[in-house]
């Protein structure tokens, strides 16, 4: 099994990239899988992802294929809830669902949706697909997908969640004594800074939480190896040419924090095409001249682009934008057809 | 406006809407221009600002726009350096304090308690609005508009929902807190909400959906809607529509530029349903690239009142 990881910034097409990909990949006759977050009604629609279902085959364009596409959507709450359900000790589920900080950590909790995408990954691993495509959540921290799971780790290791959820416990049982000294004065310090209230609710819902989160490390740990593994996985970054500078920048260098190489830059949303001359008079003129400047700069980004990344990143691409949003799977293998992948 | 008493506190423009539809740049535009217009500007951002660190030089802006330059401050509100001085506030002696904010026990506390970073943002960002001079006598600098350049949609409402939670699952004084920061972030007194969004299906959903919630949760409307990158085509009168053909034989670059544009000017004419607040159109334009001239040019589109 391989994983393609891909990492942009908001509205740059990350997410039919991803898409376009798997079904590349399963042109070539292999069983894909693309698990998205948030994708447009267009992609869901097309990739049969519309009404609430969170994961379907999809047909290919041609009938002569013959790999599988298949599609996933990640719905943090119901993955978290899922996991509640499964691993809470007996009788706590229903403490942990009804906690009123429970409430807001699926939203709020920074990473959350990358944790539950190695979850995912996790489980399709066991279910026999040889691509996996992860379009990670639209920000400049969704490499967190890294960072979360050893986040993770650490909370339910002794320094973390284990740490608060069991002094809790052993406040609560037998009074603040009984801990460490300085560890009491670092609680009564956070008590008066950041309220009394908040530090106890916090502390009592870890309490009962961590058995999850350990859990979930455990399991992220094996994923996060594979994430780790090179041989394994592929990390690509898509981005736009007016965001390409920057998004180079700071996608090599948070990559390159956590030692990780990127496999591509995808440049997506290329204005390609070169105006007629000379050009015409009128609106058609107007439109023309308008349509050259945009797309003069779009050519000048991606040599920019390229004369200072390209050694850095061995596989520099330029997808031209549709006319048209990206509509029903046939429109996805225009994009499939722009993208060179590894098999 | 301007003659008016002071307000007790800055007007707060909101440029909210998804990731990448240019509200960083559209945030500066429009504080350099009430700036060069003689008011007293903040710009708030609560992430990195790459743009207006490297692309503009303080320098070169306050070389080419002297006025508004000495009105205009740009503020990047790091929640984690909220959460250091918040713990230097309370405890005075700098040794235990640093040993408060080293230890593992309070940066997970921090790192797991939902909202709490999303809270002290919160709580500066109305403490930069209130004009304490105009109130107290006070020197610190005050402000007439306060320009949010807000997270992208989903944190954007998470937080102004941190409130909120606060209030929910608390007592007592972080609660009492969490009530007023609601109330202050809740009122359309305070805040002009302008989302931004270009002309394209995914941004506009997202833009609809944050507006449903901003409107359904805190009783916020639309000021005015923001559409930016707009194709030529959007703005066409139909008798310059009507001179525009295109076949198979049509060269790809126009038949691609017009077939762009027309599908803006249909997700333009279906936006009203959706949101009925004014829009402005800002042109898309060749990548912005720091160029000041172009800034100026872009503020100039906007030309968003003061007060709406």
């Amino acid at each position: 099994m391989k994983i393609i990881v891909y990492l942009g910034t908001g509205g740059v097409g990350k997410t039919s990239v991803a898409a376009a990909s798997a079904l590349a990949l399963a042109r070539t006759g292999v069983r894909s899988m693309v698990i998205t977050t948030d994708p447009s009604l267009r992609l869901r629609t097309a990739l049969g992802l519309a009404d609430g279902i969170t994961e379907q085959q999809v047909p290919l364009p041609d009938s002569e294929d013959a790999g599988e596409l298949w599609a996933a959507l990640l719905d943090v709450r119901a993955t978290l809830d899922e996991a509640v359900r499964l691993y809470a000790r007996a009788g706590m589920a229903q403490r942990i669902l009804d906690h009123p900080i429970y409430a807001t950590i699926a939203s709020s909790l920074v990473g959350m949706q990358e944790l539950m995408a190695v979850e995912r990954i996790d489980q399709l691993r066991l279910r026999g697909f040889d691509r996996i495509i992860v379009d990670t959540a639209p920000s400049r921290h969704a490499f967190e997908i890294l960072d979360k799971p050893a986040l993770f780790a650490d909370l339910s290791s002794s320094r973390k969640v284990k740490l608060v959820g069991r002094t809790y416990k052993l406040v609560s049982a037998l009074g603040l004594q009984s801990i460490g000294r300085s560890a009491i004065d670092i609680y009564a310090k956070a008590e008066e800074i950041l309220g009394v209230n908040l530090v106890r609710q916090v502390l009592d819902f870890y309490s009962i939480f961590y058995p999850i989160a350990e859990g979930y490390s455990r399991r992220a740990e094996r994923t996060v190896a594979m994430l780790r593994d090179p041989a394994v996985t592929e990390f690509r970054v898509v981005t736009t040419p007016q965001k390409a500078m920057r998004d180079a920048a700071f996608f090599t260098s948070a990559l390159g924090e956590r030692n990780f190489p990127i496999g591509a830059i995808c440049v997506n949303r290329a204005w390609l095409h070169a105006a007629p001359e000379p050009l015409p008079g009128g609106m058609a003129g107007d439109v023309l001249g308008w349509y050259s400047a945009v797309s003069e700069s779009h050519r000048a980004a991606v040599w920019s682009l390229k004369e200072a990344y390209g050694t850095q990143v061995r596989d520099i691409q330029v997808f031209s934008e549709l006319e048209r949003d990206v509509d029903g799977v046939a429109a996805l293998d225009v994009l499939a057809r722009q993208i060179h992948l590894p098999l | 406006m301007d003659h008016q008493a002071p307000q007790p506190q800055a007007r707060i423009l909101v440029l909210c809407g998804k990731g990448g539809v240019g509200k960083t740049t559209l945030s500066l535009a429009l504080g350099l221009r009430h700036a060069s217009q003689g008011r007293r500007v903040v710009i708030v951002s609560s992430h990195p600002l790459p743009e207006l660190g490297i692309a503009v030089s303080l320098d070169g802006l306050s070389r080419r726009f002297p006025e508004a330059s000495r009105n205009l401050f740009v503020v990047h509100l790091d929640p984690r350096e909220l959460l250091v001085e918040v713990v230097e506030r309370a405890v005075p002696v700098p040794l235990v304090a640093s040993t408060i904010l080293n230890s593992s026990i309070f940066q997970n506390l921090v790192e797991i308690s939902p909202g709490l970073k999303e809270f002290y943002f919160l709580a500066r960002l109305q403490q930069l609005a209130e004009r304490k001079r105009a109130i107290s006598g006070a020197s610190t600098p005050d402000y007439d508009i306060l320009i949010w350049d807000a997270p992208a949609s989903g944190h954007f409402l998470a937080t102004l929902r941190a409130a909120r939670a606060f209030e929910t699952y608390l007592t007592g004084p972080l609660a009492a807190a969490g009530a007023n920061l609601d109330r202050f972030f809740s009122s359309a007194a305070n805040m002009s909400i302008l989302p931004v969004s270009p002309l394209e299906e995914m941004a506009l959903t997202e833009t609809f959906e944050m507006a449903d919630a901003l409107s359904r949760e805190f009783q916020l409307g639309c000021d005015a809607l923001i559409l930016n990158s707009v194709s030529p085509v959007v703005t066409a009168s139909d008798a310059d529509l009507a001179t525009l053909h295109i076949d198979d034989s049509s060269a790809p670059a126009l038949r691609f530029a017009v077939n762009r544009g027309l599908a803006e000017r249909e997700l333009c004419a279906e936006i009203r349903h959706r949101i009925a607040a004014p829009q402005v159109s800002v042109p898309r334009i060749r990548h912005w690239d720091g160029d000041l001239d172009l800034l100026d040019q872009i503020g100039e589109w906007l030309n968003i009142p003061a007060a709406l």
